[in-house]
């Protein structure tokens, strides 16, 4: 059954069959979903922080409209170093659950102790590097700026680091593999958080997976937590791929790329489709009516546009395959839960959307 | 035309009948030399008087040429023994030129790079493979990163492979050795070396209008046991998407190619609904498709009802138009591909 392409005639208001917000904020009663056009009634509260209107997500959701920072918003105790280490490297993204009894005093302890537990679990061969048992030292440190509002908690980055092997001193230690949690704007997602528990929601890990693993196991049993793969819906990348396209960017543009794998053939087929940023962005603008907000039915309507004049060359329904992976100049995402940030100026809002799904994914 | 079931030919005049297996042989061995070179393989031969030589047109097709020829043997009583003194003509003349391009070509090239490795090997199929290992002037060549090319001298087509520089140096050599004016790169890639020549030989099964399209229960296909309590609601939908698609595909094996890329500069336009972007600039972007097999996975778009059928001619068109890189421009009000340089 081919799906219709047609969009939804400009100027009707998107659905609501719920109460205004607000000036304080409140959040809307029932909704209907953009997917799946069922009713839910959830509770609500106040969200505590004046700035920002939100919804809240319903057993993963996507919700009618998301908020666009359109400033950085980093913090100004940010290290610029280490922002700049985060950014153009490829990251698998996890949803992790609250974790219990954790101190921002004790970083140096946990270190040491992540220190052993990598070290032993190397002995018994599970990880990936031979040859380089000399020392492996691991370090917490607190990644100053990265949060959305002050309830956020402070975001949290995890090296490995391979010492040197040189006899020189003061010789660099490597850094084999980087993991960062960190939770953005995520307070208004968590409801009634318990004292003990630290909720640093989105994990995001670079370098070998077997590293990944003994990290992720030491922290699921030092603080009873849970970590799980975040991968990323098709309804998702095209929010990003909207969002993403809208934003500014003073220096290098880079083409707004989706990628679509096309199912249920004998011979895998993969259509890239990549446009000139400046037209993706001139189709965007016409489309979005509300600076620094975004609505379920505009991003359809970037997207059937999309795919109508796809059509009109090829003949083929792009809307029939599925999207796994958007690049845009701010970031790129792949459906399997990787990203990639290119942008200091838009990493507060690419990490809010990214705990939103992580937290939505948890519920 | 085929040589069985055809009777001992017969010259009305001599009463001589030329045996069929020579006139076949004779008809082959001509078929086989380049267009460029009958008339001075027949001169050679010295078989055909000099006014029958004139009666034949080079410039008819080669199945032509090589017919006209194989009667004019008939007239002159041609036996195998003359059919052999040919094809040893042709032979020589094919090694000679096969000598000449190999010669001609090394010392083309050694002549501009001093570190430079080159090696041919012939095959059955009368292609030769050359391989070129390539160095500076003060480096030795590496031979990890050779290149390889592959010609079949009776064609003007070339097929190269690793090549990551010195391309004007090689296109000089290959045209000062292969005698031609000029060479200019085809559009057109893939990892199938045997698909390519396909396409540019024109080898696989072309599509032509079908004056006879054949009915679907033709095919040698099991019928399924379908539980008849089970209808399907758009058959005749179904059936139409197959005929079309056979259409534009052909029944054969497709040319096996990994991607095609289209770069389009066309203006944007969306459902009438959608006034949207009423710019009068072009909406730039660039498609890319990929697989292990494009041809037939494009094929199984339309029955799979993720494509409409007939499939674009954009898409279609890619083995007759052997290139699998497009730029598309709107022409006035009419979209059509304006393919570079084709």
């Amino acid at each position: 059954m081919r799906r219709s392409g047609r969009p939804s005639p400009r100027g009707r208001r998107p659905q609501q069959d719920m109460g205004t917000p607000d000036s304080l904020g409140m959040t809307p009663l029932g909704r209907k979903t953009a997917e799946t056009g069922i009713n839910f009634t959830s509770t609500t509260r106040f969200s505590r922080g004046l700035t920002f209107i939100r919804t809240h997500t319903l057993f993963g959701q996507s919700p009618a409209r998301r908020i666009i920072p359109q400033t950085s918003l980093l913090q100004e105790n940010a290290d610029p170093q280490k922002i700049a280490f985060l950014l153009r490297k490829q990251w698998t993204l996890y949803s992790v659950t609250p974790m219990y009894k954790f101190s921002y005093g004790n970083l140096k302890e946990y270190s040491r102790l992540l220190s052993a537990f990598v070290a032993a679990e190397k002995q018994k061969g599970l990880a990936v590097e031979v040859g380089n048992d000399l020392g492996i030292k691991v370090t917490l440190s607190a990644l100053l700026g990265l949060k959305g509002t002050d309830q956020d908690q402070a975001a949290i980055l995890v090296q490995i680091a391979s010492r040197s092997q040189l006899p020189v001193e003061n010789a660099e230690d490597r850094v084999v593999w980087s993991g960062w949690f960190c939770c953005v704007s995520g307070d208004d997602f968590l409801e009634n958080v318990p004292e003990d528990f630290t909720c640093l929601s989105l994990f995001l890990a670079n370098g070998a997976e077997s590293y990944t693993t003994i990290v992720g196991t030491w922290f699921q049993k030092t603080f009873d937590c849970c970590f799980s793969r975040l991968t990323i819906s098709p309804l998702n990348l095209a929010w990003m791929a909207a969002m993403w396209t809208g934003c500014e960017v003073d220096s290098h543009m880079a083409a707004t790329e989706l990628v679509f794998s096309v199912p249920c053939l004998p011979q895998t087929l993969d259509i890239s489709y990549a446009i000139h940023p400046e037209d993706a962005k001139a189709l965007w603008d016409t489309v979005q009516k509300t600076p620094g907000e975004v609505t379920q039915e505009e991003v359809n309507l970037f997207m059937d546009c999309l795919y109508s004049h796809f059509h009109r060359h090829f003949k083929i329904h792009l809307s029939a395959t599925r999207l796994v992976k958007v690049s845009t100049s701010i970031a790129s995402a792949h459906c399997d839960g990787t990203i990639k940030i290119l942008h200091s100026k838009h990493l507060i809002g690419v990490l809010m959307l990214l705990t939103e799904l992580a937290i939505s994914q948890i519920q | 035309m085929a040589a069985s079931g055809r009777r001992l030919r017969g010259d009305p005049e001599s009463g001589f009948t030329m045996d069929e297996t020579v006139a076949e042989y004779i008809r082959r061995t001509v078929l086989k030399i380049p267009r460029r070179e009958i008339m001075e393989m027949l001169t050679i031969w010295d078989f055909l008087s000099k006014t029958q030589l004139q009666t034949i047109n080079v410039h008819h097709t080669k199945e032509r040429i090589s017919q006209e020829v194989v009667t004019l043997c008939e007239e002159n009583c041609a036996g195998i023994k003359q059919a052999a003194i040919l094809d040893m003509i042709c032979e020589e003349t094919d090694s000679l030129n096969l000598a000449d391009f190999k010669y001609k070509f090394k010392r083309s090239l050694q002549t501009a790079l001093k570190n430079v490795t080159i090696n041919f090997r012939e095959y059955e199929d009368n292609a030769l493979w050359i391989r070129i290992a390539w160095g500076t002037q003060y480096t030795k060549p590496n031979q990890y990163k050779a290149t390889y090319i592959v010609y079949h001298l009776q064609t003007p087509y070339v097929f190269i492979s690793s090549l990551r520089s010195n391309l004007p140096l090689l296109c000089q050599a290959l045209v000062h050795a292969s005698n031609y004016h000029d060479i200019h790169e085809m559009e057109l890639r893939s990892r199938c070396l045997d698909s390519l020549k396909d396409i540019v030989f024109k080898r696989y099964s072309q599509t032509f209008q079908t004056y006879h399209p054949r009915p679907l229960q033709e095919r040698n296909v099991a019928p399924e046991k379908v539980d008849p309590r089970i209808i399907q609601e758009n058959k005749r939908e179904k059936e139409r998407i197959q005929r079309v698609n056979q259409e534009v595909f052909g029944n054969g094996l497709q040319p096996k190619i990994e991607f095609a890329q289209y770069k389009l500069e066309t203006m944007f336009k969306g459902e009438p609904e959608m006034d949207i972007l009423t710019e009068k600039e072009p909406f730039r972007c660039v498609v890319k498709f990929s697989s292990p097999h494009l041809l037939e996975a494009l094929k199984s778009l339309a029955p799979a009802g993720m494509a409409d059928a007939p499939l674009s001619p954009l898409l279609t068109c890619i083995p007759q138009k052997a290139r699998n890189y497009f730029k598309i421009k709107e022409r006035k009000d009419i979209l059509s591909a304006s393919c570079l340089g084709s």
